[in-house]
């Protein structure tokens, strides 16, 4: 771990000043490739429905989800469309699962005049006993009735379900299966510790004077400005720094600015500005010393729906003159130095959890990769570009490391997957209210938290340093 | 003796200035190593803590090591008090390190000055902020302006290659995805091939148009014995009749822009958008072609087509194919730069990137470049006059417009038009700054500019002489 190693050197610093100091050189990029591609868009065009996505989502997993189901229930049960399904037959379906939710903000009903309704006030979850799961292929749907957890799952989610038509129309499912883990590369062996620093919702622009002197804290120890010298060498086997979303705080966004009149806010600044500044210091720190690459989030000031491409390298003339700086896509996968990572920065996540009953966010994490599709609720309830070809958000390859940013608390699990796939998912914790990072080792892919405290004008002994969950 | 001067330093700044003196402050005053710093401030309350104890110092120090917590080793690093760290230091279960942070004369109630301290320091070493540090990067080389400068411009050739290769064929990816780098080798090819066999470029493609155009607006590195060649190239589009003059053009326009750019040819598509920016601070002396294809530019911006004699449909194709691709790039740099535009004329020269604006610049500054342009040519065949007119329109958001602009009229009849995309309505105060450089950027300022002039009202008679 990153504090064995560090505490391994001896303590010099509480003593005179001795003429050498150790400098230590930043580990050498060995290997690295951006695997962002799919996600970047380049023209443009929102002629098309969003059909086109569930079309092409159903054709893609049918052929992994026709193998799962097979290796579950035995080659010898038919997998048949719902065209060709006859009443009492036990047979198992393909097919996309809608969810219908009474609690779910509608634009239809809300601006619709003959139920004359209130908007409905944002809720943490929008589950409600009463929803209903559908399933639709291409050419049907049906209700979905039995020992399936109807509030687990999400729309948009591909699965085969198992059972057979009852006399009501509806389906009774007796079992259920997801397309699981997809194949995985082995990974590569490294003979020395490497680090990837994973921070997410750095929030520059909020105000928060204790989160300002974490991030600053928290640059410091990466570039190796602080710490004793075992720490500092730990730092420089750092290899790579990935912020993962919302590095401004909500309130840059000036959601208030649309609805105030124009004379009013003619020559106002947008908070946003001061904000960027700040993180093209920052950005400028940590890329003087090591790679970084910078993906963005919710409060970010790109485009809304996923994939949100990269911030424009306008915003930070100090930071761009080096090349170390990487502005990213999110969600954004890479391989660095042989261990592939993918990670968004947490829209996916939350907007499960808004519509499912999982609390966890690393179960969530876990789910999604189990459905095998970053996120499924696209285009439904999260904003997603209309994909006509292919869907983007389909795992093809299941990586090392998988990581979800701007969590309530930090998480980390190793899971295992029906062909001993190993995968590390880290729930990066929101760094703006938990001052926690989270060091990634790639060579025993193992994630341990880093966090930073100042001290305040209350008395605890640990009040500043017992954050973290 | 050398080691007791930065003790006398810190006496000097913690006592007599009351400064709160951190490791990075002392590092960066001092101009030594960070480890260095620290141990500096740990000998010095040492020393002073040894001749007077009765010495009004107050220290915190950093300590971080691990700590159990929630079932996770986590490591801590901590900025703490002096009579809390032995507390602190029997929380952890291992100490990493432990040093001092920063002294003080009075007692911190927490930690905001530090940070303050910290920041202001390195505001101003913000260059070398990694120079004392304990961690030397060997990837982290500032880029070369120039290199920074082409690498963007190759990227947006990448994206305007895609965008017109997705015009011109099929999409072969998604219907998004930015297309394969072999596009952009072959350009450079093209280009490079093209000047040197003289070849006659109508046959060409679109891309390579576009290109060919950019060259002979910028003729960056090409040698003085590619202008006939060019000059050829240039003819195909532009018609005989202009031929000779831009010849005499191109040459001058050669001899200015050789020196100052160090550009590489395989990045001209963007040249079109730069050239006026170019030519404008050198004070260059622009080719008619080159007028047209700004004002072209321009007007595709207004979302006015303007098309003059010599102009053949080849380049109206391309213009076209250019507007198509320039709208999105617009779009996406106009949100974040407008609010900015007017600090952002006089953030440009000091600037690091070359005087050569790179292509995230906002389309909108081409805008003021290319009237100028004409205004202090000399040696322009076409008759060109500047006469005040009022101009109303509805802008983007709904909003009518009133301005007065510089229109120039030229024989040909096509109407040059100033239309910022912030319209004076909106930075009238902010374009009175504007008044120096008017000079330059006559044209397109001159809407908000007059809106500036209006405000300021010279005389009470001025208040008439303005109709």
């Amino acid at each position: 771990m990153f504090s064995d190693q560090a505490a391994q050197k001896a303590h010099t610093l509480l003593s005179p000043p001795s003429v050498n100091n150790a400098t230590f050189a930043r580990v050498p990029v060995t290997t690295y490739t951006n695997s962002s591609q799919p996600f970047r868009l380049g023209e443009r065009s929102f002629n098309r429905q969003y059909a086109h996505i569930y079309a092409t989502r159903l054709i893609q997993m049918r052929p992994f989800l026709v193998h799962r189901a097979q290796q579950h229930w035995g080659s010898a049960i038919g997998v048949k469309k719902l065209c060709e399904l006859q009443p009492g037959e036990r047979c198992c379906v393909v097919g996309t699962l809608f969810k219908a939710m009474p609690l779910q903000p509608s634009i239809l009903r809300e601006i619709s005049e003959e139920h004359s309704l209130l908007p409905q006030p944002p809720r943490s979850k929008y589950i409600h006993p009463d929803d209903e799961l559908v399933l639709e292929d291409e050419l049907q749907r049906i209700k979905l009735n039995g020992t399936i957890n109807v509030s687990l799952l999400v729309t948009g989610t591909v699965l085969a379900v198992l059972g057979s038509v009852g006399d009501d129309g509806r389906f009774l499912v007796e079992d259920h299966c997801l397309a699981d883990l997809a194949p995985q590369e082995p990974v590569p062996s490294l003979d020395m510790d490497r680090f990837v620093l994973l921070v997410s919702g750095l929030g520059l622009g909020g105000g928060g004077g204790e989160s300002l002197l974490s991030t600053q804290l928290l640059v410091d120890v990466v570039t190796g400005q602080l710490g004793d010298e075992g720490e500092q060498c730990s730092a420089a086997h750092v290899s790579r720094v990935i912020l993962a979303g919302n590095l401004l705080s909500p309130s840059t966004q000036n959601r208030d600015s649309i609805n105030k009149a124009k004379y009013l806010t003619k020559k106002a600044q947008a908070a946003s500005v001061e904000a960027v500044k700040m993180l093209d210091e920052v950005l400028l720190q940590l890329s003087a010393s090591v790679p970084v690459d910078v993906m963005p989030g919710e409060f970010d000031p790109t485009n809304y729906t996923l994939p949100q491409q990269p911030l424009h390298p306008c915003m930070f003339p100090l930071a761009t003159a080096y090349s170390t700086l990487q502005l990213v896509t999110n969600p954004y996968q890479a391989t660095i130095d042989g261990v592939r990572f993918l990670g968004t920065s947490g829209q996916n996540v939350s907007d499960i959890f808004r519509y499912s009953s999982m609390e966890d966010h690393l179960e969530i994490l876990e789910w999604t990769l189990r459905v095998r599709h970053i996120s499924p609720t696209a285009p439904d309830t999260l904003g997603c570009y209309p994909f006509y070809k292919t869907d983007p958000f389909i795992f093809v390859e299941c990586p090392h490391v998988y990581f979800c940013g701007n969590t309530p608390s930090f998480g980390s699990k190793t899971i295992h997957g029906p062909e001993d796939q190993t995968v590390l998912l880290v729930a990066v914790p929101d760094f703006s209210a938990t001052q926690t990072a989270c060091l990634v080792n790639l060579r025993s892919l193992a994630c341990q938290p880093i966090s930073f405290s100042g001290f305040g004008a209350e008395d605890d002994d640990l009040g500043g340093l017992g954050l973290g969950n | 003796m050398a080691d007791q001067l930065y003790l006398e330093n810190i006496d000097e700044f913690v006592t007599d200035q009351n400064k709160i003196v951190t490791y990075k402050w002392l590092s960066y005053t001092l101009g030594v190593h960070v480890n260095q710093a620290k141990q500096m401030l740990y000998e010095y309350v040492e020393k002073k803590r040894k001749e007077n104890s009765g010495a009004q110092l107050h220290v915190t120090y950093l300590v971080s090591g691990s700590l159990i917590q929630n079932g996770y080793s986590c490591h801590k690093v901590a900025v703490v008090r002096e009579d809390k760290l032995e507390a602190v230091k029997s929380k952890l279960a291992v100490t990493a390190s432990i040093h001092v942070y920063s002294i003080q004369k009075a007692m911190l109630k927490d930690s905001g000055p530090l940070f303050n301290t910290d920041y202001d320091i390195l505001k101003s070493n913000l260059q070398n902020c990694s120079k004392f540090s304990a961690i030397q990067c060997a990837a982290a080389v500032p880029r070369a302006p120039a290199e920074s400068s082409s690498s963007k411009q190759l990227e947006q050739l990448n994206l305007e290659a895609s965008s017109e290769a997705q015009a011109s064929n099929e999409p072969t990816t998604n219907g998004h995805g930015p297309p394969a780098a072999k596009q952009v080798s072959q350009h450079p090819k093209g280009i490079m091939g093209m000047f040197a066999s003289k070849a006659a470029a109508k046959t060409q493609d679109t891309n390579k148009e576009t290109k060919t155009e950019a060259k002979e607006v910028t003729n960056a590195s090409s040698a003085g014995s590619k202008a006939p060649g060019k000059g050829n190239l240039m003819s195909n589009f532009f018609g005989k009749a202009a031929m000779k003059k831009l010849k005499v053009n191109l040459d001058s326009e050669q001899a200015v822009k050789e020196e100052k750019r160090v550009e590489q040819p395989p990045v001209p598509v963007t040249e079109p958008k730069l050239a006026a920016p170019t030519s404008l601070k050198k004070a260059g002396r622009k080719a008619e072609p080159m007028k047209m294809q700004q004002r072209e530019k321009k007007s595709n911006r207004g979302k006015r087509i303007e098309l003059s004699d010599d102009e053949t449909k080849e380049t109206e194709h391309v213009k076209k194919k250019r507007r198509r691709i320039k709208l999105p790039e617009s779009e996406s740099s106009e949100d974040e730069v407008f609010p900015d535009s007017p600090g952002a004329y006089e953030a440009e020269s000091p600037s690091p990137p070359p005087p050569v604006s790179p292509p995230p610049e906002p389309v909108p500054k081409i805008e003021p470049e290319p009237p100028p342009i004409k205004s202090s040519s000399g040696e322009h065949k076409r008759k060109r006059k500047r006469v005040l007119k009022s101009k109303t329109f509805v802008d983007d958001e709904g909003c009518m417009v009133t301005e007065k602009v510089y229109e120039s009229e030229s024989c040909t009849d096509s109407e040059e038009e100033m239309k910022p995309k912030t319209p004076s309505v909106h930075r009238p105060s902010a374009m009175a700054v504007k008044k120096e450089p008017k000079e330059e950027r006559k044209g397109p300022k001159k809407g908000t500019a007059a809106l500036g002039k209006a405000n300021r009202q010279v005389s009470i008679t001025g208040f008439f002489q303005r109709k």
